[in-house]
């Protein structure tokens, strides 16, 4: 071999192992993070802004609205990072394939811009995520479930558990009175057996003593038939005099919704206000049912799997996968509960606006209804009592401030303002 | 003679399960009185009755319809209701115009808006009460979104920002105008619920929010 040839061998040999090393080197640079400083100041700084900006949609140890960060460093380089957080819109934009499969995979929920960021505020949030992917994910929030669950089991507890004691308590009761039943009875039979036995007592006595109850004799006795009749009349005068009371009153009614929805969750649990979806309470005569684009606040992102708001999808031809809607609408054919006759006039916006009468004064704890039900008679009767102990809504309003003051002890109730009169509801 | 009396007075109990069953229950309406009284003869907004023989029993009039029959055959599924005509302006008693921009112009609303009512205590107490009708369940009763306590529904919902950190801090009243009307990202579109005054009281109540 001649040394030229050598040489050049080596020298070949020598190039790979440098590319070799260079290649090895950045790999190693790339899993060091060299970019992403360990500074506490700057991870202090970082964690500020993350509580700030990002916790809203993004946890580090789990999905929240956007996906989990942890080791979001390892994922990706770092100046795609700092462009896909500056904006987001413009690295899908770009075509870039991590981003727009990214994009696609959260149902098109868009990251907003973050472009005021400076790079190094970027690196500082990111510089914090490393810190948290580090560390073990806290357990609180597995903690706290626990305790809901046990508080839940703890309040249907504190609902079973006295039931339970009343059945058992009435149980201990009839047991006690049975027990003393026997005992007079014992009694009575020894009292008599003595009183026989007993020599010297007129025989009228022993007669009264020896006596025997005549049920025949009893029943066909007049103060017994009297009573009978009496008694039965009464029942059967009062069952139809409030039998003709429910004549045309639909107290009571519960009709199955083609879609469960329950107040006691929307209303009661998350108190979401009347108003939110009624919308039509304060400035119209009907308070209105809800269209689905209100639904839909919500249930784009809440309990997107349940059966009845697949039912409200349906209804609206929206593809929760796809988060589009389609043309074929077909209406919700909701049950009407509250049906006042067509010869009263009842308008929604002069009660609740006006007079400032909460919904539950009529509607009943709606708050606490899994199925609503019509809670008042709705009848005349029932307008006119109210009409008739409502003090007038005054407040704010300088008309009522003599008229307050001239009447009785400066109450103004609704009757005192015409609230009576026939054509106020009949026209 | 008292049998005769017997049998009249068995038909009493008769009468009253007759009438027991005219109480209204869970699917069922109960009976009516006078029902050709309670039936609206014209269209009737949230009612529909599609069967044309509803109520022939009590109909009193010429037409070919049952008296309850309630429906109108010339709207979208023969609903009592239908949308008004394309561009129908509603009267206000504030005599304030439809809000016109598109939901794309949201700069265009930030830079351009102005609330017409002023940020007095009065407004800002308003704005209050609508705002716990409106926002409170997604946004809390501070404006602290998904970390607020009080926002039973944006705690769930997740993703409901803070107004009083970050960029929300800083929007103008003209974003907070058209964010409530328009939507924005999550965030759904509420311009049918909330009146376009409420809306700006709104405004001037969540200004209170973003200063915090």
């Amino acid at each position: 071999m001649s040394l030229k040839k050598y040489i050049t061998r080596l020298s070949f040999i020598a190039l790979f192992l440098v590319g070799i090393l260079s290649l090895s080197n950045t790999t190693a640079a790339f899993a060091q993070d060299a970019e992403i400083p360990t500074d506490e100041a700057v991870i202090a700084n970082g964690k500020t802004l993350f509580n700030n900006n990002c916790t809203v949609c993004h946890a580090v140890h789990e999905k929240v609205v956007g996906p989990a960060l942890i080791n979001v460093h390892q994922r990706r380089e770092l100046p795609w990072l700092i462009n896909f957080i500056s904006n987001s819109q413009k690295v899908i934009q770009s075509g870039d394939e991590y981003a727009v499969n990214l994009y696609n995979e959260y149902s098109k929920t868009v990251m907003p811009s973050f472009d005021y960021f400076s790079e190094d505020e970027i690196v500082s949030i990111l510089a914090y995520v490393k810190q948290e992917s580090a560390n073990p994910p806290s357990s609180e929030p597995a903690a706290t479930a626990a305790d809901g669950t046990q508080s839940a089991a703890g309040a249907a507890g504190g609902i079973g558990i006295p039931s339970e004691y009343l059945t058992l308590i009435i149980v201990g009761f009839v047991i006690v009175l049975v027990l003393i039943l026997v005992v007079l009875i014992l009694i009575i039979t020894v009292l008599k057996k003595f009183i026989n036995q007993k020599e010297g007592i007129e025989a009228e006595d022993k007669e009264y003593v020896n006596q025997k109850l005549d049920v025949g004799k009893l029943v066909k006795s007049n103060g017994f038939l009297f009573f009978v009749i009496t008694i039965f009349t009464i029942v059967v005068v009062k069952t139809v005099i409030d039998g003709l009371y429910t004549v045309g009153v639909q107290q009571g009614y519960q009709p199955t919704q083609p879609i469960a929805f329950s107040h006691e969750l929307h209303a009661g649990q998350y108190e979401i206000e009347c108003q939110y979806c009624h919308t039509g309470v304060m400035i119209s005569k009907s308070a209105n049912i809800p269209s689905a684009n209100i639904c839909m606040n919500c249930h784009t992102a809440i309990k997107t799997e349940s059966k009845e708001i697949a039912k409200i999808y349906k209804a609206i031809d929206y593809n929760p996968e796809t988060a589009e809607y389609g043309d074929n609408v077909q209406p919700i054919e909701w049950v009407r509960i509250h049906n006042l006759p067509d010869l009263a006039y009842f308008n929604h916006s002069q009660h609740v606006n006006v007079g400032g009468i909460e919904c539950q004064t009529c509607h009943g704890p709606i708050e606490e209804m899994a199925v609503v039900k019509q809670w008042s008679t709705l009848t005349m009767g029932w307008c006119i009592n109210c009409h008739r102990e409502t003090n007038v809504n005054s407040k704010g309003n300088d008309y009522y401030n003599d008229l307050v003051k001239a009447h009785d002890g400066g109450e103004l109730k609704v009757v005192d303002i015409g609230g009576l009169e026939c054509a106020k509801c009949h026209y | 003679m008292l049998k005769f009396n017997n049998y009249k007075i068995f038909s009493i109990p008769v009468l009253a399960i007759m009438l027991v069953s005219c109480d209204a229950g869970k699917d069922d309406t109960g009976t009516e009185y006078a029902p050709n009284m309670y039936h609206a003869v014209s269209y009737e907004p949230l009612i529909q009755i599609t069967n044309k023989d509803a109520g022939e029993w009590v109909s009193s009039d010429d037409d070919i319809y049952g008296e309850y029959y309630s429906s109108n055959p010339n709207n979208p599924f023969e609903m009592n209701m239908r949308e008004p005509a394309a561009n129908t302006v509603p009267r206000s008693g504030s005599g304030m115009l439809p809000y016109r921009l598109p939901k794309d112009s949201l700069d265009l609303a930030s830079r351009i808006l102005e609330n017409p009512f002023p940020a007095s205590d009065e407004v800002i107490a308003e704005g209050k009460v609508l705002y716990s009708k409106y926002c409170q369940h997604c946004h809390g009763a501070n404006g602290g979104g998904s970390a607020d306590e009080t926002a039973k529904v944006g705690v769930v919902f997740k993703g409901v920002p803070s107004y009083s950190a970050g960029r929300v801090s800083q929007v103008s009243g003209g974003h907070i105008f058209h964010v409530i009307t328009h939507g924005k990202g999550r965030m759904g579109a509420h311009g049918s619920q909330v009146q376009p005054e409420d809306r700006w009281k709104i405004v001037r109540f969540v200004q209170t929010l973003q200063k915090q």
